[in-house]
């Protein structure tokens, strides 16, 4: 039964996470803790920081996460094509081509515009 | 029983969501919307749709909330201190939104007939039985569940084939729109032009 | 985390409700947990840990570590002792709950990768039948949990390592993926343990043009997935200190480690398990397993087999990702993006459609034989060895016309108003 494998599933979830949060317990017990505002701060090269950290980055991350985001959707739609195509044959096999070619015009886009520069 | 069952994730999921909505802080709010997916992948397993659940994870959760949280890193409520945003201000029509929003959604579920041979769902209140398991004769909607992906797979390639290349066409178009929009801004910042990579400086212009 | 502990749970209970599960099945779980997933797995990674520093020592001309135990051998238990011993920092200005929760949503999106993996016959944790898509989204987690390590810390230098890091990891997960379709192609289902069965009837799916291809690209957008060398930029401690993990000490930093080291282990398993053959140790046949009887006998020698020749194959692809970091140099950012965007995702992209043609060719007419995949190889071969031409030839071409800025050199001819100021390629 499909869904008994989840159990599982969710019993190693807890056991990850339990690996994870266990041993930084135990460094609370065991761990020297001496606070001092001096290892407050946050190393920046020994330099105290200057300015505001959160600051806002550059359009170019968020360009090359959409461009992530539309090639993850682009994925979702070839595995189910990659499971089922013992089933289809050629037709499909021409379908995907020219699924493949529409994207591939956009990354061509990408490209010829000069947002995948990393500048 | 398998109705509580879906209830209490459900809940779990509500309350990620109001948390989500109440956060003031961006990026927080942002690891709530995170959790209430994972409870949406959790219901979909429920459901039997395993399917379903991994490719929520994958794109919800790996790709969507990482396009957030640069999306965040964009803008200029990183902190949450940013006095312009009055949530106050939207609290009226933010909650009268909401409310014609949920009562036109309950109205059509209600309301809803099911198709000619089977009873509506809206009045069902167990989950239909699903035939798990390889015994026996194969049926539609076992294999459909045993092995989703490929079923889908079938389906997309015969009934659904015109939307299938039509959303190929959706995501072209979203990438092509994006990187225009995208672009024209970036001609805006003439001090990010020409300047190193490796400098981190250059790299967190400091629009604050 | 603390919703994704509660959401876990109510999960589990309402499921416990639905499901009855018989003894066996439930000791069958309570050994992978506790035994394979809190003991060896976790073992694996520190003796991991252990054989770099020897391999890079012995890479460097050193001897690497030899005082604790015999061969240094207990060097890894000294290093947990050390870890959990030093004291836990957090800046003052960091979100707290969020600098706690991002480490172990790392180590957690690295566990969870391993539950789907065949290591032998009936020796996988569950057998999901999507199990490459569950495999791909649990390993998915692991940049929104490196974001937040850099984003809490409050530091610059943490938040400006883990941008670059999920660019980084972002861009390689489209490549990586793309990869494994051709095996979900040949194999007709996500199962791991259907795509092993395939291996046993069909040989490995990397003794094909396509697949050869598909594996290469596998392992290298997985070294980026890992963050190892050349693509460890987000670690790049001559621009970044320490990258997302800058402000992460004692067992925090720990995890980070671990779950570095664990993700190496994974992507080697999956990169077995999915064109290696798993433990299959000859190629085109269908040695140890056609062996397989009725006895619970037959069953421990063979699956002694697989798993010993499983674990050797990892090992070398381990081995190999070692020995590339002792090699290669760290990548400059620029080209770390291009090569993911430029080369590896349309190689990718032209490879599942090749897969497609090979399925055509040699599977879909019955069962394998010698000649048809010979033929096979010689209608894809030249088809990818043309494909990786002409991404490069592409990208060749297409660098000199337009370098990265006016300041920098760029790969291609120098000519005059092209590519460096001055800098010709002699002189790097």
């Amino acid at each position: 039964m499909i869904i008994s494998n989840y159990i599982f599933i969710g019993l190693l979830l807890l056991v990850a996470m339990t690996f994870g949060l266990a041993p930084i317990a135990l460094a609370h017990v065991v761990a020297p803790r001496k606070r001092s505002r001096v290892k407050e701060v946050a190393y920046e090269c020994g330099v105290l920081t200057h300015g505001e950290t959160w600051v806002r980055f550059r359009i170019q991350y968020y360009i090359y996460a959409l461009l992530f985001v539309v090639f993850d959707i682009e994925v979702v739609f070839l595995f189910p094509w990659a499971a089922s195509y013992a089933d289809l044959g050629i037709f499909a096999l021409v379908e995907m081509t020219i699924f493949l070619a529409i994207l591939l015009v956009g990354l061509i886009y990408a490209w010829a515009k000069g947002v995948l520069r990393w500048v | 029983m398998l109705r509580n069952l879906f209830l209490v994730i459900s809940t779990l999921g509500l309350a990620c969501a109001l948390a989500t909505v109440l956060s003031r802080n961006l990026v927080r709010a942002g690891l709530w919307l995170v959790a209430f997916f994972f409870c949406v992948a959790c219901l979909f397993v429920l459901l039997e749709a395993e399917f379903l659940a991994a490719l929520q994870v994958l794109v919800y959760i790996g790709a969507v909330s990482i396009l957030l949280m640069f999306g965040i890193m964009l803008t200029r409520g990183v902190q949450g201190t940013d006095p312009t945003s009055n949530p106050s201000a939207r609290l009226a029509p933010g909650l009268v939104a909401g409310g014609v929003l949920f009562l036109l959604l309950s109205y059509g579920i209600s309301r809803e007939r099911g198709l000619r041979t089977q009873r509506s769902w809206a009045t069902t209140g167990e989950r239909p039985a699903i035939e798990p398991g390889t015994e026996g004769p194969s049926t539609p909607r076992r294999d459909a569940i045993n092995n989703m992906g490929k079923a889908l797979g079938v389906e997309l390639m015969s009934r659904y084939v015109i939307a299938f290349e039509l959303a190929g066409l959706l995501l072209t178009a979203a990438l092509v729109g994006a990187i225009a929009v995208a672009h024209r801004e970036e001609a805006f910042e003439p001090s990010s032009k020409g300047a190193p990579a490796s400098s981190p400086a250059a790299e967190s212009a400091s629009v604050a | 985390m603390n919703v994704f502990e509660g959401a876990a749970c109510a999960f589990l209970w309402a499921q416990s409700q639905a499901v009855e599960l018989d003894f066996w099945t439930k000791a069958r779980w309570a050994l992978w947990l506790l035994v394979g997933f809190f003991g060896i797995f976790p073992g694996i990674v520190a003796y991991m840990v252990w054989l770099e520093r020897k391999v890079a020592a012995r890479f460097q001309d050193r001897i690497g570590p030899n005082r604790v135990g015999p061969f240094g051998l207990l060097q890894p238990i000294a290093d947990a002792i050390k870890l959990i011993t030093k004291e836990d920092l957090v800046p003052g200005g960091a979100d707290g709950a969020v600098h706690l929760a991002a480490p172990v949503l790392v180590i957690t999106s690295a566990f969870l990768v391993m539950a789907v993996i065949p290591f032998a016959v009936g020796l996988a944790p569950v057998n999901l039948p999507s199990g490459l898509v569950y495999l791909i989204a649990a390993s998915s987690l692991s940049p929104l949990g490196i974001f937040l390590a850099g984003w809490s810390s409050r530091n610059k230098y943490s938040l400006i390592g883990a941008m670059r890091a999920v660019a980084q990891l972002v861009s390689y997960e489209v490549p990586q993926v793309l990869a494994t379709i051709p095996v979900v192609l040949w194999a007709g289902s996500f199962s791991l343990v259907s795509i092993f069965d395939r291996q046993v009837n069909q040989g490995w799916f990397v003794a094909s043009p396509p697949g050869l291809l598909g594996f290469v690209i596998l392992f290298i957008a997985s070294i980026a997935e890992v963050n190892r060398a050349p693509f460890d930029l987000p670690e790049a401690e001559s621009e970044l200190i320490a990258g997302y993990h800058t402000e992460y000490s004692g067992m925090r930093f720990g995890l980070f480690f671990l779950a570095e080291y664990l993700s190496v282990f994974a992507v080697s398993c999956l990169a077995t398990a999915i064109f290696l053959g798993g433990g299959m140790p000859i190629p085109f046949l269908a040695f140890p397993v056609n062996l397989l009887g009725e006895s619970a006998w037959s069953y421990v020698i063979v699956d002694a087999m697989l798993l010993a020749v499983f674990l050797v194959k990892v090992l070398a692809i381990v081995f190999v990702v070692l020995w590339v970091r002792a090699t290669l140099p760290r990548m400059r950012v620029d080209r770390l993006m291009n090569f993911s965007w430029k080369y590896l995702v349309p190689l990718a992209l032209v490879n599942v459609l090749v897969a497609a043609v090979w399925y055509e060719l040699v599977i879909r007419p019955g069962a394998f034989d010698a000649g048809r995949w010979m033929m096979g190889t010689a209608v894809t071969g030249p088809i990818v060895a043309a494909a990786c031409w002409g991404v490069f030839a592409i990208n060749r071409a297409h660098g000199a016309r337009a370098p990265v800025s006016e300041q920098w050199p760029s790969v291609g001819r120098i000519g005059p108003g092209v590519g460096g100021r001055g800098v010709s390629r002699r002189g790097l």
